[in-house]
């Protein structure tokens, strides 16, 4: 034992116990697996050949590469590659006034040593992935260490030059504002590449936020695009291993790491094809139509949001013709109907969200009583149907503040609806 | 109605109180100024003219010039001098010049941020320039934050941002780092002990990012007066340093006054309590709505001044006028008052030192120190509050029964000759040095045989590898591990953890009212003690050590707790050694094993005590530096008990001198007597850091035990009590020279 560490288990009080454990440990990893490496970092150990890694070197040093191709016709759940041809140009709707073409496509995803974007996280395996001469190429650059980081950035560097458009799941905070950092950590400049991003995380929130329990890549691609994962390393688990490589040099357990990684990149561009299909207008044709009313809705207003205005009309008839939906569900469309001046399913979807709420009352009920009353109070200067309307939710909302403690927000919400019964009754005095 | 008494009418009268032992004027002081320099930019020039400013004072202009020459510089200036102007004008003047030029400002507080923001915003809107401040703290918006990194020229933060939020991620602050002109450090005195040494090795990582971006700015510092800012600013900074004390500025009238409460028990030498006086000074001044401000040693010290105070004069004034200010207050509620005193709402504020520091609260007109603040620069930061701008003020120090406060006002000579104390940092202390290494390999590589600051760390790096938190490749060590270690080093505390307190008075509406270290908490919000905020009585229910969590209730009682602390110590290794005839001093490492035993409950109004009952909390082990000193040989005519009693009193005594001659908190060095020490059996008494490592105290007091003992001794001969007392050693032993023994035991040491 050091007597550094001797000195810092004093002072921090901590047991001799520790100590022990601790030179076990160290015994293992003294024994550095790889130890030609810092003396010949052109020799790769036999252990990496089995999964098809290999060395890589440019002019500023070495690391390692494994290159991956599919053939078009590869079926990774419920998409095949090459519809990636036929559902890209859909993706522009991401950057309006650009056109987008699979080649020209970038996907993708790191493996780090640490959470967040601070300096000392390190990306240890870079995957990009994308169209090239009929396949669909992957390529997973990792490191043996941290020396080598500078030669893989080089590599990627020149590397990204060939795309204009940057796919990611999360990449707008995390995947590519690592990159940059790391360029500038390796002395390699800022914005040396400045993509349109196509950020999947923010779609798949937008439509799937209420539908699934959670929106990480490996639910949504489960869930939604029929991809099953067998033996998967969970991404969790990658710093660790790469720790324990680092230590014992032993390459063999990095083999899940790379498959992780690989299926990640896979599941990115079936995501691109789905999102693709979406904002083509084909949704019928390849990807199947959502079952939950929800998602109907949320596939249009988001599909709405991306510029498609067209598109989404066949979704919201869709969803009329469901019977049972939620009242909350029922109440955005209301919203988007509202907006959009289309009184008549407006005032149908809010009529349902009371109808539909258990008890006739709930948070959607009592938006939806209040939209009514505006309505019938604005457009129809009907003040008596507004008044049975407001007093529901009025009669309503008193209930409630008798079951909870009354917040400021609820004696707000009183206040106002007390307020709307007073002008409402003038007006229907004038009228009379 | 009564008509109301002027400062000076309430000053004249106080001429004759018998109680006042020694009254000092301090005379008024004409300004020194010499023309704005040249180089000045016009829009500045017309900006300071805007505000009456044609000149600058001395140490402003020497401060301006110095920096412009390429020097670093600390300046030192009392409270009001204008020294702001030291720092703003040279980085104002490099933005004009230059707009790609940044600056770093650093304040030890968020308030004090604020505060400098406003200021500065004032002054750069009047001069047309398009200069872009801001704070940068937990308090920024995401959206602001963004802005801040890109288009600030002037990023105004606190050293904690800067550690855990700025410099590891420092790639997004390419533009600052690169720019980087200068840096500034106000207050520059408050960084010492524990805190001012995380912040020296802050400041080496700040340095590394600097280099790595190619930048190597200057550093502007400015302190209140302390025995050594050149050597204090270049031990945080790791720069050397151009003194700046030509102090220019203008001065009021100011009376410093000394008053010892009367003797209530002759034999015991007794004085009434301080709180006590201060309450019915401080009442004479309120009800003559003269602003004034109230300083307390301890946290609970305030609340109990605090509500005595709101109830002397409830009937004249309101409570609401009167207001507490201590750590612990969330911040919202400190900015309220801080606005109050600025606009005249509030009319008296009690408050710990957390005042001392240059938080804008206008300007006051009297200043009550209860008892001596413990330091003569602590003194004069508290002095300042009075009387920052305008003529005439007073400052009232009332002295308590402890034996420092005696001796001080009985000996003034010694307060207004004595230069300063000296700050003391340890930036070398292997726990917190190995923190920042780890904290620095995270933001950049480490070279080998890359110095940090100027130090040789090779061993720290190798050490920090075997740990597995770095990895060696080539000849660079590289951060390889899952954490953010900036997140685990926590600058302010030995404790990283804090006790958040919560009270749950109300079952539908229960709140975090403060937090508190984990340190201060054994003793403080145990089971069952009377916890006061804001002048409102809380008992502890329920201290959830684990999750550390204090759970509360207000109550009214008429007592308060105090709590006894049970202290084992064990020699681990000697590393220095004096031998002297019959004693011997030594230095080096010790385990000390502190544990809360009981608390007694005091009664307000007399401070006698009704009551205790036992703290039922695990023992805190602390690995620290001491000095200890033993006694080698014993008249073998003194019984044991007395031993003992004599020794218990001489550590009374050097508790009390020890932190004034090394400048620090008297939480922050501890004295212990035991009558046989675990390793040698001899009569010893221990000084130690209560730090782990230490932080270069107990070092300090091995080198000056001489100046230290020669003190100990004066103030056990000049105490007027016949035979001990709590002013000296404590207590009085039946028929026995007590002191002369004491004295004599002393000179054997």
């Amino acid at each position: 034992m050091s007597s550094m560490r001797d000195r810092m288990n004093r002072l921090r009080g901590e047991s001799t116990k520790v100590d022990i454990v601790a030179e076990e440990t160290n015994i293992e990893f003294k024994s550095l697996a790889e130890p030609d490496q810092a003396e010949h970092p052109d020799r790769l150990s036999p252990g990496w050949a089995a999964f098809g890694v290999e060395l890589a070197t440019n002019e500023t040093g070495s690391f390692l590469r494994r290159v991956t191709r599919y053939p078009m016709d590869y079926r990774h759940g419920l998409h095949a590659l090459q519809e990636l041809y036929a559902a890209a140009p859909g993706l522009a709707a991401f950057h309006p006034s650009e056109q987008s073409a699979a080649e020209q496509i970038l996907f993708l995803d790191l493996e780090t040593t640490g959470l967040g974007v601070g300096a000392g996280n390190v990306p240890f395996m870079v995957g990009i992935g994308y169209m090239s001469k009929g396949h669909f190429v992957i390529e997973q650059t990792l490191i043996r260490h941290p020396a080598e980081e500078r030669a893989m950035l080089m590599y990627l560097a020149e590397k990204l030059q060939q795309f204009s458009f940057l796919s990611t799941y999360n990449g707008k905070t995390f995947d590519w504002p690592l990159v940059e950092s790391r360029f500038i950590m390796n002395g390699l400049g800022r914005k040396m590449w400045e993509p349109k991003h196509l950020d999947f995380l923010h779609p798949a929130r937008s439509i799937w936020r209420n539908t699934l329990v959670s929106c990480k890549l490996s639910h949504v691609e489960e869930e939604r695009l029929g991809i099953e994962r067998v033996d998967d390393v969970p991404g969790s688990l990658a710093p660790q291993l790469y720790f324990q490589y680092l230590a014992d040099g032993n390459p063999a357990p990095l083999e899940g790491v790379f498959k992780h990684n690989e299926t990640d990149m896979l599941s990115l561009a079936s995501l691109a094809i789905r999102f693709g299909h979406l904002l083509n207008g084909n949704i019928e044709a390849y990807i199947p139509l959502p079952d939950e009313p929800e998602e109907m809705v949320r596939t249009g207003l988001w599909l709405e949001r991306m510029g498609r205005k067209e598109l989404p009309s066949q979704l919201f008839d869709l969803f009329m013709s469901i019977q049972h939906s939620k009242p909350s569900t029922l109440v955005k469309l209301a919203a988007r109907d509202k907006k959009a001046g289309n009184w008549g399913r407006a005032v149908l979807l809010w009529q349902k969200a009371i109808i539909h709420s258990p008890t006739h009352f709930g948070p959607a009920a009592h938006e939806a009583s209040i939209e009514l009353a505006m309505y019938y109070e604005h457009k129809l200067k009907n003040y008596d149907s507004a008044l049975s309307y407001v007093n529901t939710a009025f009669e309503h909302a008193l209930h409630q503040s008798s079951l909870f403690r009354a917040d400021t927000k609820r004696k707000a919400e009183l206040e106002a609806l007390r307020n709307r019964i007073a002008r409402l009754r003038r007006k229907a005095l004038k009228t009379i | 109605m009564i008509k109301k008494k002027t400062l000076s009418e309430i000053i004249q009268e106080l001429r004759g109180n018998e109680n006042i032992i020694n009254w000092t004027e301090i005379e008024p002081q004409e300004a020194k100024a010499k023309p704005i320099p040249e180089s000045v930019d016009p829009r500045i020039r017309s900006a300071l003219a805007n505000r009456g400013i044609e000149q600058l004072y001395t140490h402003q202009y020497t401060a301006y010039e110095t920096i412009r020459k390429g020097e670093n510089i600390v300046a030192v200036t009392p409270t009001a001098s204008g020294k702001t102007m030291c720092y703003n004008l040279p980085v104002l003047q490099a933005i004009a010049e230059d707009d790609s030029s940044r600056a770093l400002y650093l304040f030890p507080t968020k308030a004090l941020a604020q505060d400098q923001k406003s200021e500065l915003n004032e002054i750069i809107s009047e001069m047309g320039i398009d200069i872009k401040s801001f704070t940068y703290d937990g308090d920024t918006s995401p959206a602001i934050r963004t802005i801040v990194r890109n288009v600030g020229h002037i990023v105004i933060t606190n050293p904690d941002m800067l550690h855990s939020a700025i410099l590891p991620h420092h790639t997004k602050w390419v533009s600052l780092f690169s720019n980087l002109k200068y840096i500034v450090i106000d207050e520059l005195h408050t960084y010492r002990g524990v805190f001012g040494s995380h912040v020296a090795n802050v400041i080496r990582r700040l340095k590394r990012i600097c280099h790595f971006y190619g930048s190597n700015p200057l550093f502007i510092c400015t302190s209140a007066t302390i025995a050594n800012p050149k050597e204090l600013a270049e031990q945080l900074t790791g720069s050397p340093m151009r003194l700046i004390d030509d102090n220019g500025a203008p001065r009021g009238r100011k009376h410093f006054v000394f008053y010892n409460p009367p003797i209530v028990n002759k034999p015991l030498n007794i004085r009434k309590s301080a709180t006590v006086e201060v309450n019915h000074l401080a009442r004479d001044f309120l009800t003559n709505k003269i602003q004034t401000i109230i300083f307390a040693r301890s946290r609970v010290r305030v609340e109990i001044i605090l509500s005595h105070i709101q109830e002397l004069v409830k009937n004249e004034i309101g409570t609401k006028s009167i207001r507490g200010y201590r750590g612990g207050y969330l911040p919202n509620q400190r900015r309220e008052i801080e606005k109050g005193l600025r606009n005249g709402d509030i009319l008296g504020v009690v408050s710990t030192n957390a005042l001392e520091l240059g938080v804008d609260i206008g300007q006051l007109q009297v200043c009550i120190m209860t008892g001596y603040p413990g330091s003569v620069a602590s003194t004069w930061q508290q002095a300042g509050r009075a009387g920052r701008r305008h003529g005439e003020a007073l400052i009232l120090m009332v002295a308590s029964n402890t034996p420092i406060d005696q001796y001080i006002v009985q000996n003034p000579e010694y307060f207004f000759d004595r230069s300063p104390e000296s700050a003391r940092i340890n930036p070398e202390n292997l726990l917190i040095l190995v923190d920042h290494v780890r904290c620095a390999a995270y933001e950049l590589p480490f070279k080998k045989d890359e110095p940090f600051g100027l130090l040789e760390i090779t061993d720290i790096l190798e050490y920090l590898t075997e740990e597995r938190v770095l990895t060696h490749a080539g000849d660079t060590f590289y951060w390889a591990n899952l954490a953010f270690p900036a997140s685990e080093v926590s600058l302010r505390s030995a404790a990283q953890e804090n006790v958040v307190i919560i009270d749950q008075t109300e079952a539908a509406n229960v709140k975090i009212i403060g937090e508190m270290d984990r340190f201060s908490a054994m003793t403080l919000l145990h089971d069952e003690a009377i916890y006061l905020h804001e002048g409102v009585q809380h008992q502890v229910e329920k201290l959830d050590w684990e999750h550390k969590k204090a759970y509360v209730r207000k109550v009214d009682v008429e007592y308060y707790t105090d709590a006894n602390l049970a202290v084992k110590l064990k020699v681990l290794a000697t590393d220095r050694t004096e031998n002297k005839r019959s004693s011997a001093i030594h230095y080096g490492d010790v385990v000390v094993n502190a544990m809360p035993t009981l608390f007694k409950k005091i009664r307000l109004s007399s401070f006698e005590n009704i009551g205790y009952g036992p703290i039922n909390l695990p023992e805190e082990e602390l690995h620290t530096s001491a000095t200890w000193i033993e006694l080698k040989e014993i008249d073998p005519a003194i019984e044991t008990k007395t031993q003992e009693q004599l020794l218990l009193g001489i550590a009374n005594v050097l508790k009390h001198i020890v932190p004034i001659h090394v400048m620090c908190d008297r939480s922050d060095i501890h004295v212990v007597s035991q009558i046989r020490a675990e390793h040698t059996q001899l009569p010893t008494i221990f000084i130690y850091d209560h730090y782990p490592g230490g932080i270069g105290l107990a070092e300090d007091v091995y080198k000056r035990f001489d100046e230290v003992k020669e003190a100990a001794r004066k103030l056990i001969r000049k105490c007027p009590c016949e035979d001990g007392c709590p002013s000296c050693i404590g207590t009085e032993i039946e028929g026995l020279n007590v002191k002369l023994m004491s004295v004599q035991l002393l000179s054997q040491l």
